[in-house]
């Protein structure tokens, strides 16, 4: 028979959503899958997907109230009578937040059902190509059948379940954001952008933070060797920029244990955690008490339930992701992919949303235009920012040649820290640029406050292909940090202090 | 036991009688005063309130329906009063679950099934 619906979406995303907003808009008939899985904690959220709910917009707005606490102290120095130290409330804080997310969860609802998509609360899994079936919360089950079937069911937290206690004393950031209480003494651990940013928020917060890494922060970002602010040259490949977020955290209380890994979690009596961990420089075993652990290992894709194996949608053996071409299109005719679950794909709001509306343009709109996946701007939002757009100093290096690019590089002090007399020394900007002919920009870095402000607009002009001579044409904003990017003119081949002086 | 309605008038009345019905589901549809024939100075009010009462019927059990007049056009286009203050109103109607960010609010109050979905939706 006829399937009931033209789109089904299987997953209440970012991308998910676009996607079936977009394809209701040509007056589609639509469905929504949306089902959250508790976390082994308990927690669990309403319609929105990570970002909403347990992603971006929490982490950015706890990353606020870290902000406006380092605003509090610096406020003495420009004339405000404010009381040190400044406490802060957890409960307050969460509350406010959760508030929030809800309502976004509630403004979704309403959107979906203004738009006439039909929303189900279920947890689908496929029983033939164009056929989903799922159970209610109350055991009811729904069958959905559809002309063409998106999956964008997203990733969850990984836990290390090889460590001793990880599982049952453990929590990740889909807990972090929902906790009532404060988390106390916590310590997030491995390395990535999200454990950065949580450790961040919390030192900013008041709260005793230490982060546990194994190896590299900030895996994936720039890691080049740099020349240090004393005209070291580091030898050995080191997380530049990565190195520059942490020494910042360092400074303003975050603990950090390098080179260490946990090899037991264990519970006491106080309730508190006994972390034990090996320390890989040492070679000997440690101890500490935690109220908290967070594990940040990286996300696995949300398949399990899918059983994408009875209709052979093809997954990556390694990652677990769902492989698409460029049209996001699966091994599966008329099933597609977007999002987070997806292999190759940044993990963003942006790009998922944006890869959404354009399959359902291709799809319903006879549209051809593919998403465009090059020169995607991001941003981690620790306490000092790092922004980026293009290309890394590494992966210049490894399409070009080393000959073949010019790195343009600064040390900067944004004005608002001088009276605040707040150190600036990780305050850092650099640009990759092909050497000849044009010179166009490749990459972008930046460390400093509001760092994904500035670096929004610079990535409008490397997708248009903007060039080092352009740049130096454009005439700065003064007195802002973005100037900088303008300013730039020593290079690391020259070897020269990159520090700038006041103007 | 069903639902009740109580109908109330300005912000410490709504506040009281609110605070009177804590621990049950509490839903609220805030509208312009109305003239000696009973019709409001809000033409959206006059619209919304017949869909809103179509759908009362939905509402789970235990809970409260409180139709609050909140003032006169004068009063309610101070930018200070109390509901927009306290409650953090922007409109009437505004059709809300009381203690959590689920409201419709002005032409939203229109469409039937979204006033459905605020009354039956967790």
């Amino acid at each position: 028979g006829k399937n009931e619906y033209d789109l089904l979406v299987i997953g209440g995303g970012s991308g998910g959503l676009a996607c079936a907003k977009e394809a209701a808009q040509f007056g589609r008939k639509v469905a929504v899958l949306d089902y959250v899985e508790p976390s082994p904690r308990g927690t669990t959220w309403g319609l929105g997907g990570t970002c909403v709910n347990v992603g971006c917009i929490p982490k950015k707005l706890m990353h606020q109230a870290a902000l406006l606490g380092s605003a509090l102290k610096d406020a003495q120095h420009y004339g405000w009578n404010i009381s040190q130290p400044v406490h802060h409330t957890w409960s307050v804080m969460a509350q406010s937040v959760q508030n929030y997310v809800k309502s976004l969860n509630w403004g979704h609802r309403v959107q979906l059902q203004d738009k006439k998509v039909k929303y189900f609360n279920i947890r689908g899994s496929f029983s033939d190509p164009h056929t989903v079936r799922g159970l209610t919360k109350a055991g009811k089950e729904t069958i959905v059948t559809a002309d063409n079937i998106v999956i964008a069911t997203g990733g969850r937290p990984k836990y290390p379940t090889h460590i001793a206690g990880a599982l049952e004393y453990g929590i990740t950031s889909d807990d972090l954001f929902w906790l009532k209480e404060s988390p106390g003494k916590t310590l997030p651990s491995f390395i990535l952008h999200v454990s950065l940013e949580c450790a961040g928020f919390l030192t900013g917060i008041g709260l005793d933070t230490t982060v546990m890494m194994r190896s590299i922060p900030l895996r994936g970002f720039d890691q080049a060797s740099h020349i240090s602010k004393k005209n070291q040259i580091c030898f050995t490949t080191q997380q530049q920029m990565a190195s520059l977020v942490t020494e910042h955290m360092e400074s303003y209380g975050t603990k950090f244990l390098k080179r260490c890994f946990p090899t037991k979690v264990e519970k006491l009596k106080s309730n508190r955690l006994q972390v034990t961990w090996k320390n890989a420089d040492l070679n000997t075993e440690e101890t500490d008490c935690f109220d908290t652990v967070m594990w940040a290992v990286g996300r696995a894709p949300d398949t399990k339930t899918l059983s994408l194996e009875t209709v052979g949608v093809k997954t990556n053996s390694e990652t677990g992701k769902i492989i698409v071409d460029a049209s996001e299109a699966t091994s599966v005719p008329h099933i597609y992919a977007i999002g987070d679950i997806t292999e190759g794909r940044p993990e963003l709001t942006p790009t998922a949303i944006a890869a959404g509306k354009l399959l359902a343009q291709r799809l319903f709109r006879h549209s051809s235009e593919l998403m465009d996946y090059d020169s995607v701007p991001t941003t981690v939002f620790t306490p000092l920012e790092y922004g980026c757009v293009g290309l890394s100093e590494e992966a210049a290096v490894q399409r070009h040649g080393s000959d073949n690019i010019e790195v343009y590089h600064a040390y900067y002090k944004p004005l608002e820290f001088t009276v605040a007399e707040r150190d600036a020394i990780q305050c850092y900007v650099k640009m990759v640029c092909l050497r000849e002919r044009e010179q166009r920009i490749l990459g972008l870095h930046f460390i400093g406050p509001n760092a994904g402000e500035v670096i929004q607009g610079f990535a409008l002009g490397i997708k248009c292909g903007a060039t080092y001579p352009q740049l130096m044409k454009t005439v700065g904003i003064h007195p802002t940090c973005a100037e900088e990017v303008t300013k730039l003119h020593i290079t690391k081949r020259s070897g020269l202090d990159a520090t700038v002086t006041g103007c | 036991m069903g639902w009740e309605e109580t109908q109330v008038r300005g912000y410490p009345e709504f506040v009281r009688t609110a605070q009177s019905y804590h621990g049950r589901p509490i839903f609220a549809l805030f509208c312009g005063d109305k003239d000696a024939e009973g019709k409001s100075w809000c033409p959206d009010c006059v619209t919304a309130e017949p869909v809103v009462r179509k759908e009362l019927h939905n509402l789970p059990d235990e809970s409260v329906f409180i139709y609050c007049l909140v003032g006169d056009r004068a009063y309610w286009k101070d930018p200070n009063n109390e509901f927009r203050r306290n409650l953090k109103l922007t409109g009437v109607p505004t059709l809300l679950k009381y203690g959590t960010p689920q409201k419709l609010v002005e032409e939203e109050c229109f469409k039937a099934e979204l006033v459905r979905m605020l009354f039956t939706e967790d």
